[in-house]
């Protein structure tokens, strides 16, 4: 991010939109993070992430006009992120699918914590169904609340906080269930 | 209560676990690199919908334009119409107003024949 430390989220989107490469690498490398995370964390699959985000980043760069503000870019690529990832999950065949423990293993990152019970959370998240792991991502990844899951998701209300409560219950079932075996 | 611990310590633990990760410092260059390569894709949506805008403009005109040069054709051949008749009317006139003439001069002169006639 050296040099575009001083500018604003609106001002390289101004210098993006402008036509300017640096700034909309800038943009890339400040929201790299969010897309990467949830693709990665949808996927499974560290390469398949890598390419999702690369294509959702891509689409921005098409229809950058079409975003207005900081904030709305962010509402943007989530909403592309989370949509394009469970279309992929749609099409592609169970088979094809990498293992979850690949995106578990990719995804520790030095945090204080119990490494264990995380990864184990981790790949208890990438066994849920495709609309229950999206809600749960932007839940607890995202810091959203159900109303804006359900703006991003393009889903009603009471749909996120039924796949929420839904997928909580499993993860604490699966976790217990884990528990008892390990004691 | 302890389903309500249970419940904020697994959420505490989903949010522990579920930290973003960063792609890497290669991610952002890779992005650039494809765009650079695909910068015909990348522009092609918007030279596509600016060319199907002026097709459609261009369809749009000829349609209007075709319906006025037939409305106008229309309007001609009524005009041709309408003057024809008059001219028609206009010969027939003419024509009833020298057969009126006609037969009024050949009937004076069989009245004066006759009367002629009558006084020898």
């Amino acid at each position: 991010m050296s040099g575009d430390g001083e500018c604003t989220g609106g001002d390289l989107l101004t210098r993006a939109l402008a036509g300017e490469r640096a700034a909309f690498g800038a943009v890339v490398r400040a929201h790299q993070r969010l897309v990467f995370s949830l693709a990665l964390r949808m996927l499974a699959d560290r390469h398949a992430a890598e390419d999702l985000a690369q294509e959702v980043f891509l689409q921005l760069y098409r229809n950058l006009s079409t975003v207005s503000s900081e904030s709305h870019l962010v509402f943007w690529l989530r909403k592309v992120t989370m949509h394009r990832a469970i279309d992929r999950l749609r099409r592609a065949p169970p088979l094809e699918r990498a293992a979850p423990e690949e995106a578990t293993a990719a995804a520790s990152e030095t945090e204080p914590g119990d490494p264990l019970l995380e990864r184990r959370l981790r790949s208890l998240v990438a066994e849920l169904p495709p609309a229950g792991r999206a809600v749960v991502l932007l839940r607890f990844q995202e810091d959203l609340d159900p109303v804006e899951i359900a703006r991003t998701l393009k889903m009603p209300l009471n749909t996120v906080k039924s796949h929420l409560r839904r997928s909580l219950a499993q993860l604490r079932e699966r976790m217990t269930e884990t528990a008892d075996v390990l004691t | 209560m302890s389903e309500d611990m249970e419940q904020s310590d697994l959420e505490r633990g989903l949010r522990s676990a579920l930290r973003a990760v960063d792609p890497g410092e290669g991610f952002a260059p890779r992005v650039l690199a494809r765009i650079a390569v695909e910068p015909a894709q990348v522009e092609r949506p918007a030279r596509a919908g600016a060319m199907v805008s002026w097709l459609a403009f261009g369809l749009a005109a000829s349609v209007v334009l075709a319906v006025l040069l037939a409305h106008e054709w229309q309007v001609r051949r009524l005009e041709q119409g309408r003057e024809a008749r008059r001219q028609l009317i206009e010969a027939l006139r003419v024509t009833d107003e020298k057969l009126d003439l006609t037969y009024r001069a050949v009937n004076s002169r069989e009245g004066a024949a006759t009367a002629e006639h009558s006084g020898a």
